[in-house]
């Protein structure tokens, strides 16, 4: 478990510069191509301006006549307009639980998610897409809006830095405000431990089909993960960091093993409500080493390239 | 089993094992620990399902282990033993009995019963304060020893230390045994002094705890008071068999003065018939042996009278010569548990005739009967006037005499050391105080039991004239009409003095044989003739006494086991004493005239058919009461608590390996 004073304070303690080097390589996929607000590096479905080449189509007044395609024209006399894919700019929104249960674990689950969310921000921002940070939890819903430009990084930062973890989870309210707030298309990642007990399905609704191309990384600590081996045992009068709900166990190799099996079917049922909402849902131990999280575990999954 | 501290066991495990049970109940052990969420614990113990404070106790072998682990460990604090009635609190009197029976060897390993007693009641004062922190108050507790007499060891103390000094200090005498002394001191102590509170006890009565083999001379005479308890432990063996010397005399024929003749009393206390060779020795040399065992019958109880009876036997030596002074002992051949009785001795003093004088002699009856007795008691009778005996008096010569006898003379002084017997007047001694004649006298009471009567009973003795006189407090009436005394018997310092208030031909004692019988006994009774035949000597509790010359000095008693001890004489007598074993005592000093030391012995004898049956009693009967013996064990008694103590600990490893497997 980790205490404030073991919280980052800088922001090159979130994402230092060796890190930061490898990370311009990598882009963030969306399996789906949004339509943007202004012109990016990312293919629209909208056709446009770019040098891609899309289709063809006739000729109705009123069109620009640059995009004529003039040999077609001269080869079989009929006036044809060149489509061109438009590249837009790709909205990523990174949301943050910050919630109580999230300020637990060893290396602690909510520092390994600012600097998470810091990685996926920069890439966001180094690839011009348009990256929107919220948390929310004990403080509500708080949100930075619309970031673009690798410039942005230290304000990305600073904002991260700020947000500190307490209170309920309030997933259903914030997922509820990002949803209605929506504004086009783009790319969420939510990074959360999911243990909600008024559940995750409400929340997830809202964000799921419509706009988003959605990914649930579910933050989990190695207590949580393998609490046999972390210190849990004999008896003990576990206390609930949210509601204060107190649980009495005696730690036994048969308690153990049942709790390993509650969650890897809880895992389970979170993956596959994501699966059929087309989210994708990836289990993230926060003793993972950043590294090999970006560069090869989520590349492997499809977040990022 | 007893428990030494039961309340303390207890108490802990009132104080602990609810707890134990209320903390599973309660739960209230578990270390806490916060959590991100309780979700999936939730789900995965049934135990979070129960919310409630209480609930169902469900089995648990680490409770289990637990509770028979806190059991143990107040089964360890109440120190259990194995054996043992133990009481506690309040006032213990212990009663060890040091007679001569307790000195048999069937205590257990060659040990005497009062060896055994002693331990018995060492143990028990372990007992009582034993359990140190977790014992309870073990109360006031006394020691008393007693015999023949009873000797208060401690008084009521709470000092363990002091008490089994008193118990260790507890020497064996060869007395006999008596419990009226010994309770009459432990209610002294127990009792009340305050005038004005007399008819209650200070406190509870004490419980009167008695050591003993159970033969106890005066047990029927004894009550248990209101309130008093009594518990006998039995010390020796009930089936213990003994034959002893119950009796021993010497005696020198009256016709041959220079032989000696002994007669012997042998009794078997056993249940089964014995025999048993007889040995004499005298002076250390034996002299002999009966010639076949003697036969003695089972003790038993006599069919006409209900009472116990020992198998009986008379033994008597021929006679031998022994003209000289000798210890004479008597020892039967056997072995036996209780070698004390098997054994007694006499000192047989020199073959010895008295010098009498007989002064102014009125009537023909006090010559005739001592000029018969010359060459037979008397070797030698003066007659004399009362101005010879004056002079003698004068001259301080008198006790060249060994009896002086007074017929009706009153001299002007007496003899300060004399052996005197007078007749008639009575002689100027203090305590005679004379006042008159009277007439037509007749016996009314008697001594009987004093030796100047043995065969001489005087019933019919008829009294024309007598002189009345009004005895003192000191003087012994030996006989007595309804007139005043007949004959006293008054001692002043180195003086005796036997005085006869008649004048024998004022009688009609000389037509019978009872006068003339007395005449001779009291000759003999002064001038100590009897000890030429040797008596049983002395018991044990009994004090020496004697006479000694008044140049005697540097007195010594010499004591059986070797040591001697310095004695002082008074006027011309010596008393030390009260002896405590048998054997042989001598008395030696020195004398002006006497090359070396005279010395003079006695003889110590048990010779007690109470002590000598030895078997011990498996119950007491004090009045109506009859106290059953707890019978004495040679068990040591074994405490338990180091084992729960162990089993205890060996429980908690258990519980910790199972925990350490169950959370593991």
């Amino acid at each position: 478990m980790s205490t404030a004073a073991s919280r980052p304070t800088r922001v090159d303690e979130l994402l230092d510069s060796r890190l930061m080097a490898k990370l311009d390589q990598l882009d963030v996929v969306s399996r789906k191509i949004f339509a943007g607000k202004l012109q990016g590096e990312r293919r629209s479905k909208r056709r446009g301006m770019s040098v891609e080449f899309a289709d063809y189509r006739h000729y109705v007044h009123g069109d620009d006549l640059r995009f004529v395609d003039w040999n077609i024209y001269a080869r079989l006399d009929r006036l044809f307009l060149k489509l061109f894919l438009e590249e837009e700019d790709l909205s990523l929104l990174l949301g943050i639980d910050a919630s109580a249960s999230m300020d637990y674990g060893s290396p602690n689950k909510f520092v390994f998610c600012q600097r998470l969310a810091m990685a996926l921000g920069y890439i966001g921002l180094a690839n011009h897409n348009r990256v929107t940070l919220f948390t929310f939890g004990g403080e509500g819903l708080q949100r930075l809006s619309n970031l673009r430009g690798r410039r942005r990084t230290q304000e990305m930062g600073a904002w991260l830095l700020q947000r500190q973890p307490g209170g309920a989870t309030g997933f259903d309210d914030a997922m509820r405000t990002i949803a209605l707030s929506r504004q086009g298309k783009g790319v969420m990642v939510v990074l959360s431990d999911f243990l909600y007990k008024e559940g995750y399905e409400k929340g997830l609704r809202y964000v799921s089909g419509g706009g988003y191309d959605t990914f649930c990384l579910q933050v989990l600590s190695p207590e949580e993960v393998d609490p046999g081996n972390h210190g849990l045992s004999g008896d003990l009068r576990l206390t609930d960091m949210e509601d204060e709900d107190v649980a009495e166990v005696t730690v036994t190799p048969g308690l153990l093993k049942k709790y390993r099996e509650n969650l890897n079917a809880y895992c389970g049922t979170l993956r596959d409500y994501c699966v059929r909402r087309d989210m994708t849902h990836a289990t993230v131990d926060s003793g993972t080493d950043m590294d090999t999280l970006l560069l090869e575990y989520l590349r492997r999954r499809g977040l990022l390239k | 089993m007893t428990w030494l501290t039961p309340l303390a066991g207890l108490l802990l495990a009132a104080a602990v094992i609810p707890p134990l049970v209320l903390l599973y109940f309660l739960r209230l052990r578990r270390r806490p620990m916060p959590i991100a969420s309780t979700l999936l614990w939730r789900q995965a113990t049934e135990d979070l399902r129960a919310n409630a404070p209480f609930q169902r106790l469900r089995f648990s072998i680490l409770l289990l282990l637990q509770l028979l682990a806190l059991a143990l460990l107040a089964f360890a604090i109440a120190q259990p033993q194995v054996d043992a009635g133990s009481r506690r609190g309040g006032r213990t009197v212990i009663l060890v009995d040091n007679s001569a029976s307790m000195n048999a060897t069937d205590g257990g390993e060659d040990r005497t019963r009062l060896q055994q007693a002693k331990r018995l009641a060492r143990g028990r004062i372990e007992r009582l304060f034993g359990g140190g922190i977790f014992g309870g108050d073990p109360g006031e507790v006394m020691v008393i020893a007693f015999s023949d007499r009873a000797e208060v060891r401690t008084p009521f103390t709470d000092s363990r230390s002091q008490l089994l000094a008193a118990i260790e200090g507890i020497q064996p005498t060869d007395g006999t045994t008596r419990l009226e002394e010994a309770l009459a001191l432990a209610r002294a102590f127990t009792t009340n002094v305050d005038p004005d509170a007399k008819d209650r006890p200070v406190e509870q009565p004490a419980a009167l705890e008695l050591y003993s083999d159970g033969e106890i001379a005066d047990l029927s005479e004894q009550v248990l008071r209101g309130g008093e308890s009594l518990e006998y432990t039995v010390v020796g063996d009930p089936e213990t068999a003994n034959v002893a010397i119950v009796g021993v005399a010497a005696d020198r024929p009256y016709d041959r003065p220079g032989t000696v003749q002994v007669f012997v009393s042998v009794a078997n206390f056993g249940p089964e018939p014995a025999e048993v060779d007889v040995q004499l020795a005298v002076d250390g040399v034996v002299r002999a042996i009966t010639p076949k065992p003697v036969k003695l019958a089972a003790a038993g109880i006599d069919p006409t009278t209900s009472l116990y009876q020992p198998g009986r036997e008379q033994v008597v030596f021929l006679p031998f010569e022994q003209a000289r002074d000798a210890l004479v002992e008597v020892s039967l051949l056997h072995q036996d548990d209780f070698p004390v009785d098997d054994r007694a001795n006499m000192v047989l003093p020199p073959a010895r005739r008295l010098k009498v004088a007989l002064v102014d002699p009125k009537g023909f009856f006090l010559r005739e009967v001592l000029v018969g007795l010359e060459g037979v008691m008397i070797e030698r009778l003066d007659i004399l006037s009362a101005d010879d005996f004056a002079k003698l008096v004068e001259e301080d010569r008198a006790d060249e005499y060994d009896v002086v006898v007074l017929d009706d003379v009153v001299p002007k002084q007496m003899p300060k050391a004399a052996r005197i017997l007078s007749f008639g007047s009575a002689p100027p001694v203090e305590g005679l105080n004379e006042y008159g004649i009277k007439e037509h006298v007749l016996v009314r009471a008697l001594r009987g039991d004093h030796p100047i009567f043995r065969f001489a009973d005087l019933d019919d003795l008829y009294v024309s004239r007598m002189h009345t006189i009004a005895p003192g407090s000191d003087v012994q009436v030996l006989a007595e009409a309804a007139e005043g005394p007949l004959v006293v018997a008054v001692s002043r310092g180195a003086l005796s003095l036997v005085h006869v208030t008649f004048n024998p031909l004022d009688t009609n004692g000389p037509f019978g044989r009872s006068l003339v019988n007395m005449v001779c006994n009291a000759v003999e009774f002064l001038g100590n003739t009897r000890e030429a035949i040797a008596s049983d000597g002395l018991r044990a509790g009994q004090a020496i006494t004697a006479r000694v010359p008044a140049t005697a000095d540097d007195l010594k008693i010499t004591l059986p086991d070797g040591t001697s001890e310095p004695v002082t004489a008074t006027d011309t007598s010596v008393s030390w004493g009260p002896v405590r074993s048998t054997g042989v005592y001598e008395l030696s000093w020195t004398q002006p005239g006497e090359s070396g030391r005279v010395r003079r012995r006695f003889a110590v004898n048990l010779l007690s058919d109470q002590e000598s049956r030895v078997a011990a009693r498996p119950e007491v009967k004090l009045g109506e009461d009859r106290v059953a013996g707890a019978k004495a064990s040679d068990a040591v008694q074994t405490p338990l608590w180091p084992w729960a103590l162990g089993a205890c600990l060996a429980l908690l490893m258990v519980e910790w390996w199972m925990y350490r497997e169950r959370t593991g």
